[in-house]
């Protein structure tokens, strides 16, 4: 197990780096620079384009911009905005911890609820609320998420007027302590509504078809035959086989909503990367762009190895 | 009383919404304690039906089971779970078809046989439960360590052995194997198979061996019960039937195996294929494919008739034994 572990995190590490040489060759390769966006359309003054270039460092050869980048990355400096003429290591620690929270509530309560559902239907196959759950699983799954979020403002915000449609906090009415708690859970329902309602589907359907599956297994067969209570058979060996595929959906799920999430931060206005990310895009931001994406690899890698890690804790066949 | 089991008119019929399917059909059989029993036939014969129905784990919903199933005292087909639940694995154990799936592959073997052994006496020590289960390892030939591996951690024999160890947990009076050698290469066949003897006379314990390969039981029965089609066609003891078969489906079984000794003949088999078992049929079910059929056969179900111990079910012989016509000697030609 040691070793295994061991081995997952170097793979991990490995992972980052080969992300970040490729996020750096592919973001210079694309069209487009950000001196032209610094000095405007209808400036070209050569003179300030070399002296912005130099004070960039995008005078010297890719290969030189490379090193010097890694070497700075490794200090944990990741260069300053040449947008917004900050530290992007600050920028990104500032939004990264809303993301996070949104990703995370998201993906754990669609997990446990999507789990739960699947378990009810699986156990009561046939019945309504398999059909409905299944129905419904098919059209939520169906639906951009972009578009959920816009509805569901529609409805709860517009129409309603229950909940707030944008941002993290009440700009206007500054709140200390658990009031300030309370208006962050406020603000997040619509968000993470929207995330859980399009992420249930697949733990759902994960959930019911893999638990089928266990429930004809040989194994199963043989501990019915030893007269084993059914409450046991399926609390204690179907559900620790059956939760095996949703561990690795959940990390393929969690690791796609990491980078995914920026739509919804963009339809919610939420203070995350996301928003960061895609005006960096449009500005050719390099630093801040690359920087978002070292931070989300990394995220991504940590969440592959924990996943990884709890995958074999579970399944002793994995660890070789 | 020595009988064990005795089952009379016992029919399972797996229905769905277009059709019936009647894949045991009025079959009587009785075993006596002690016995070993070996039930052959070819696939779909209804084999492992009759053991899952026994055992009561054909699904409910689409299953009917009618007729009687005496087991020491109780007819299994009208228990009630708890009452099933109590007999199941004390009185009544089996060993599957695919061992290799027997156990669940992501927890220690030890542990889910403690589970198994805790059915049935929740109160138990640990200490209890481990010397019970180091025991029947080593009775398997297994060494100890077996305890702490994971499934995947040992080969298809040794699974093999651990699910006849797990079997034996609770001295069960019956043991149902289905198909339990099957999967495995001769040679750890035939050790298991030794084993398997050898261990019905350490521990009182009587078996059903549900098999297609009529070897299997040779080695290790001295009753065999020949299935066809949901059917029996011929029950009785290993030695009269495999020495002298009554019925023409035996007799088209044992020629479709070679024989190690004696001249080497052309293998031969029994033409045209099961019948359909979701129409019910006149007369004897092997009449369409039996060579010797005559009119009566498809027309009347023939009745079992006992000939010392041994019961045919064939209208060529009289009620008393004898062939009512000495030409129709069965016989079994291409």
């Amino acid at each position: 197990m040691k070793k295994y572990v061991t081995r997952r995190v170097f793979m991990g590490l490995l992972t980052i780096f080969v992300v970040f040489t490729i996020n750096f060759i592919i973001i210079r390769l694309a069209p487009g620079d950000p001196i032209s966006t610094i000095m405007g359309k209808d400036n070209d003054d050569p003179i300030l384009r070399t002296a912005l270039e130099e004070k960039y460092g995008f005078d010297k050869p890719m290969i030189t911009q490379y090193a010097i980048y890694l070497k700075n990355a490794l200090t944990g400096d990741l260069g300053i905005s040449i947008i917004y003429n900050k530290e992007v290591m600050a920028m990104i620690t500032e939004r990264i911890v809303p993301t996070l929270l949104l990703v995370l509530t998201a993906a754990i309560l669609a997990v446990i609820i999507g789990t739960l559902m699947g378990m009810y239907a699986a156990k009561n196959e046939g019945s309504k609320i398999d059909v409905i759950f299944s129905g419904a699983a098919y059209i939520f799954n169906s639906m951009p998420a972009f578009w959920l979020g816009l509805i569901l403002i529609i409805i709860f915000s517009s129409v309603l007027g229950l909940l707030p449609s944008y941002g993290m906090i009440n700009t206007r009415d500054a709140h200390t302590g658990f009031d300030y708690i309370l208006d962050v859970i406020v603000h997040m329902v619509l968000p993470v509504c929207t995330l859980v309602l399009v992420e249930i589907p697949i733990y759902f359907r994960i959930a019911k078809s893999s638990i089928l599956q266990v429930t004809n297994e040989d194994f199963i067969v043989t501990l019915r035959a030893t007269g084993m209570s059914e409450r046991k058979i399926f609390n204690k060996y179907i559900l620790r086989n059956a939760i095996l595929p949703t561990i690795t959906i959940f990390g393929i799920s969690l690791a796609y909503l990491i980078t995914g999430v920026a739509l919804i931060e963009t339809v919610f206005a939420w203070p995350g990367t996301g928003s960061l990310m895609l005006t960096a895009i449009n500005q050719r931001d390099y630093p801040t762009l690359m920087g978002i994406y070292l931070i989300m690899s990394i995220s991504v890698a940590v969440v592959m190895v924990l996943v990884d890690i709890v995958y074999a804790t579970f399944d002793p066949r994995i660890r070789f | 009383m020595n009988q064990l089991l005795e089952i009379k008119d016992f029919s399972v019929t797996y229905v769905n919404k277009s059709k019936k399917v009647y894949a045991v059909k009025n079959v009587n059989l009785k075993i006596n304690k002690g016995d070993s029993l070996g039930i052959v036939g070819e696939s779909g014969s209804g084999k492992s039906t009759l053991a899952m129905a026994l055992l009561r784990l054909l699904p409910e919903k689409n299953t009917q089971i009618t007729g009687k199933a005496n087991f020491i005292g109780k007819d299994l087909v009208q228990l009630n779970q708890k009452e099933l639940k109590n007999i199941r694995w004390n009185e009544l154990a089996v060993v599957f078809q695919k061992s290799m799936n027997a156990l669940s592959p992501v927890h220690r073997i030890g542990p889910q046989i403690e589970d198994i052994y805790r059915v049935h006496k929740p109160n138990a020590s640990k200490e209890e439960i481990f010397s019970r289960i180091t025991y029947l390892l080593r009775l398997v030939n297994l060494s100890e360590r077996v305890y702490t591996l994971y499934p995947h951690e040992l080969s298809g024999g040794m699974l093999q052995r651990v699910s006849i160890a797990i079997s034996l947990v609770h001295n069960p009076k019956l043991l149902i194997m289905d198909e339990a050698t099957t999967a495995l290469d001769v040679v750890t066949q035939g050790q298991i198979l030794d084993e398997i003897v050898k261990m019905e006379q350490t521990l009182d314990v009587t078996r059903i061996m549900i098999t297609h390969d009529i070897s299997v039981v040779a080695a290790s029965c001295n009753k065999i019960a020949v299935m066809y089609a949901g059917e029996f066609m011929e029950i009785g003891y290993v030695k009269d039937v495999l020495k002298n078969p009554k019925h023409p489906y035996t007799r088209g079984l044992l020629s479709s195996f070679p024989s190690l000794k004696g001249e080497k003949l052309k293998l031969t088999g029994i033409s045209g294929y099961l019948p359909n078992l979701s129409v019910k049929q006149e007369g004897c079910i092997f009449a369409p494919r039996c060579q010797q059929a005559t009119e009566k056969c498809k027309q009347e179900k023939p009745l079992g008739v006992e000939m010392n111990e041994n019961t045919v079910w064939c209208h060529l012989y009289s009620s008393g034994g004898e062939l009512i016509n000495e030409d129709q000697k069965p016989v079994y030609k291409d």
